[in-house]
């Protein structure tokens, strides 16, 4: 059971964003992609979570094809995603932030919800209290009622993930989760990853901050002009001649 | 009769070609629809007529009809849509604030024509009629399509050759960089704006001339007319919209002459439903109006 | 004093009316569909409704229905194009949709009395009927904002791309948006039919699309007060200052100016906002003192 990338491609108007991308992120472990700014990972996010077409290639999800699936039928598949900029729903309070992302878990009927019947009723009731579980282990519960649009950077980053778990996915996509946070609270994320891994899911992270990721993972791809050039443990692939070139041009260009 | 049809809808399509291509030059610098821009329209109508009334020649009329407009245009984008646009969510916005500055233009000239419909006197434009080939042009209609021709054929001069056309295809990318390298945003958008309601202005002196009827609600159908041009060129192309508009002059005439007279409208706005459905970027626009990706 | 209650009767009737087709207005905009069709279903509705009540023997109540059902229809139809086009092109294509129902109104003289209309409908709705049509509808405005599929429509609305990201569907919602929006513009056509005798094609134009829009734009477009204010608001407006009622087009034109501008979520969404702030600040200070005492 994984999530496989086959292939992947992306061309815009010629301009190649992707080529030939070949990942696989398994269940129970943290996978790292890593690269240069502009090197193509939120791309390859985008792709598979269906908010771009992809040119060519493959992406399956435990042998189903999702390549040419929705974005709405890829999480129902049990993939959910973080947004590198961040995409809070601003007019909603934190607790509703959380709730949307238990939607495709929600089973009572559309008559039932637009009555207003004790099922709709107890359903909103008994989420507004997983939502609630959900902030407590985030170290949030104070904010449950704050305009989500109000809160700092990295408060809204947690927002984002907590949407994404109460949907509880299989596999989580997460584009840089912790940038704009200080050491400690990226600590507590780190944990709450790993909690996470333990529990079975299959976590991608993408990241900029190569100490977090090569602690965190145990497989690590590394992606420059849209090209892999190098895939393997921390140790194996922060020595590769062709990794340390691309990060030193990187930084000087 | 055919080709005689053909022939006046060239000459209307002409001067719908100056409404919708003002109307798309601001769609084109900032996502936004000016739905006022049928009372600018029928502001230029008034103007002129009331210049001309007042005892000046029509050219005077003319021209003041054009600057009034084109100021006009200008305010409403400085009151209606310049807080709008910062605070990020303008596009439901400007559809209600220029849908409310609509309705207040339109009640000032209620007021200044008493709910009348008003005329141009007599021979304001000489009545001459030409004949060849068996066509019959009036003068008034080769001076339309004359003034349409050289006002559009200025335009995009203006748009695609000068500094100004450069400095508005910068903002239009992207503003902050065109702050950056020292064009002034809300300068281009004051110019744009005085463009897009002089063009404005133009068509309905025409209008008002070739239909002599000049009453307050007189841009409500052209609004209308203007949404099928421009969703038939490409919601923000300046080409698009000049084909679209000679394609439409023609397409209406020949279904006010050919189709019972109930019917010419639902035809039209049929006809533009199915535009959207089947080529919803229009025949020169790019590639914006379809929906996110993924959306199921 | 029941004289003067008496008196107020009319303008009561015309609020319930027009706050039904506010809600229809509403629902689509909470959905983030830009629609200006609201008018134009009602068109629809009160028409079948007119059509039923002059040329059959169908009772009023199977003609209301009618009319729900055919604003539905109406809606569930047009949301197909809908769904596959941005805001702005959204926006356009329910305004065409309006000339369509408009013209084909005038045109389809046999059955809906062309440019001169329906007359002599048999009155048959009253304020007791109006009321228990728009109670009927808060409720159900109510139920849908605290259901999944309130929050669909509110995640919808704000960003797209997040809602598909958490498997909410997009054309699914915004259809059934749609569809809640074209059976109630269809009710309260029909209502509007049975209760006020005739239909002319020209009451279901922008005047009336304008008028609609200014409730939910100066009442507030997320909460459900937000109609309900804003239409007893336009509607007592003019009884209050005669003056105004006289130059009601200008009224409502400086007035949708003023408020989208400055004032852009409309009274009760402001207000509300703002009393939600205020009891976060009481109970942050509340905590706060508690922490010091303990």
């Amino acid at each position: 059971m994984s999530l496989e990338l086959r292939n992947l491609s992306k061309s815009f108007g010629g301009v190649i964003a992707s080529a030939d991308v070949n990942i696989t992120v398994p269940r129970a472990r943290v996978t790292g992609l890593i690269g240069p700014n502009g090197a193509g990972k939120t791309t390859i996010v985008n792709m598979i979570t269906g908010m771009l077409a992809v040119s060519s290639g493959t992406i399956t999800v435990g042998g189903r094809d999702i390549t040419r699936a929705s974005a709405a039928e890829i999480n129902r598949a049990g993939l959910a995603r973080t947004f590198q900029n961040i995409r809070i729903l601003p007019e909603t309070s934190v607790l509703e932030n959380i709730l949307i992302g238990f939607h495709r878990h929600e089973t009572c009927s559309t008559i039932s919800a637009l009555l207003g019947l004790p099922s709709s009723r107890r359903e909103t009731q008994d989420l507004r209290n997983r939502a609630r579980g959900l902030l407590v282990r985030f170290g949030m519960a104070a904010f449950a009622d704050h305009p989500a649009g109000a809160l700092s950077y990295g408060h809204q980053r947690k927002v984002e993930m907590m949407r994404a778990l109460a949907s509880e996915p299989d596999y989580m996509l997460l584009d840089e989760p912790i940038a704009g946070m200080n050491d400690m609270e990226a600590e507590a994320l780190a944990q709450v990853f790993v909690e996470l891994a333990q529990g079975g899911m299959g976590i991608l992270l993408i990241e900029h901050n190569i100490r977090f990721v090569t602690r965190l993972c145990q497989e690590i791809y590394v992606l420059d002009g849209g090209r892999l050039i190098a895939q393997g443990p921390p140790a194996v692939v922060m020595k590769d001649p062709a990794v340390i070139a691309a990060y030193i041009g990187g930084e000087h260009a | 009769m055919l080709i005689q049809q053909l022939l006046n809808g060239l000459v209307v399509g002409g001067v719908y070609a100056l409404f919708a291509v003002g109307f798309n030059l601001v769609f084109g610098i900032q996502r936004l629809l000016n739905l006022a821009h049928g009372a600018i329209f029928m502001t230029g109508a008034f103007v002129a007529y009331y210049t001309v009334a007042a005892g000046w020649p029509l050219w005077v009329g003319f021209i003041l009809a054009a600057i009034g407009s084109g100021v006009l245009a200008m305010l409403i984008e400085i009151v209606c849509f310049r807080r709008l646009r910062k605070s990020g969510d303008a596009e439901f916005g400007a559809i209600i604030s220029s849908v409310g500055a609509s309705l207040v233009i339109m009640t000032v000239w209620q007021w200044i024509s008493k709910t009348q419909i008003v005329r141009f006197p007599f021979e304001t434009f000489p009545v001459i009629i030409f004949r060849f080939w068996g066509l019959r042009v009036s003068a008034l209609q080769l001076f339309m399509a004359g003034a349409a021709l050289v006002i559009v054929v200025l335009m995009a001069w203006f748009v695609y050759r000068t500094s100004f056309g450069r400095r508005v295809r910068a903002v239009t990318g992207n503003e902050k960089a065109a702050m950056l390298v020292g064009v002034n945003p809300n300068r281009i958008y004051n110019q744009t704006y005085f463009l897009s309601g002089a063009l404005a202005g133009a068509s309905g002196v025409l209008v008002g001339l070739a239909f002599n009827n000049i009453n307050y609600m007189m841009g409500e159908p052209y609004l209308m007319f203007g949404f099928v041009i421009i969703i038939l060129g490409g919601l923000g192309s300046i080409p698009g919209a000049l084909l679209a508009s000679l394609i439409f002059g023609m397409v209406q005439t020949l279904t006010i002459a050919f189709l019972p007279s109930g019917l010419t409208n639902a035809f039209i706005f049929f006809a533009m439903f199915l535009i959207l459905l089947i080529r919803p970027n229009g025949l020169m626009g790019k590639e914006e109006a379809g929906a996110l990706r993924g959306r199921r | 004093m029941s004289n003067t209650i008496l008196g107020y009767i009319p303008l009561l009737d015309l609020f319930f009316l027009h706050l039904g087709l506010a809600f229809s207005q509403w629902i689509v905009l909470r959905a983030g569909v830009f629609s200006l069709a609201t008018v134009g279903l009602a068109a629809i509705g009160a028409y079948t409704a007119g059509i039923i009540a002059t040329k059959t023997g169908i009772p009023a109540p199977l003609g209301l229905l009618a009319g729900a059902f055919t604003g539905m229809a109406a809606a569930l139809l047009l949301s197909w194009p809908l769904a596959r086009l941005r805001g702005v092109y959204q926006a356009i294509a329910t305004v065409a949709f309006l000339q369509i129902i408009l013209s084909l109104n005038i045109y389809f003289e046999g059955l809906t009395g062309g440019a001169m209309g329906l007359n002599s409908i048999p009155k048959s709705v009253g304020t007791l009927t109006l009321f228990a049509a728009t109670a009927g509808t808060v409720y159900l405005m109510v139920a849908i904002t605290h259901s999944r599929i309130g929050r669909a429509f509110d995640a919808i609305r704000q960003n797209e791309a997040v809602a598909a990201s958490l498997g909410v569907s997009i054309t699914g919602h915004q259809a059934l948006a749609f569809a809640i929006s074209g059976a109630l513009a269809g009710l309260f056509g029909a209502l509007e039919a049975y209760h006020s005798y005739a239909l002319v094609p020209t009451q279901f134009g922008f005047q009336y699309l304008i008028a609609i829009m200014s409730y939910v734009v100066l009442g507030g477009r997320n909460t459900v007060l937000g109609p309900i204010v804003g239409t007893a608001i336009l509607i007592l407006l003019p009884e209050i200052a005669r003056p105004l009622a006289e130059a009601r087009m200008l009224v409502y034109g400086l007035l949708l100016i003023l408020v989208i501008n400055f004032l852009p979520k409309g009274i009760t969404d402001t207000l509300v906002d703002m009393l939600k702030a205020r009891n976060l600040a009481r109970r942050k200070v509340a905590a706060e003192t508690a922490e010091t005492r303990s």
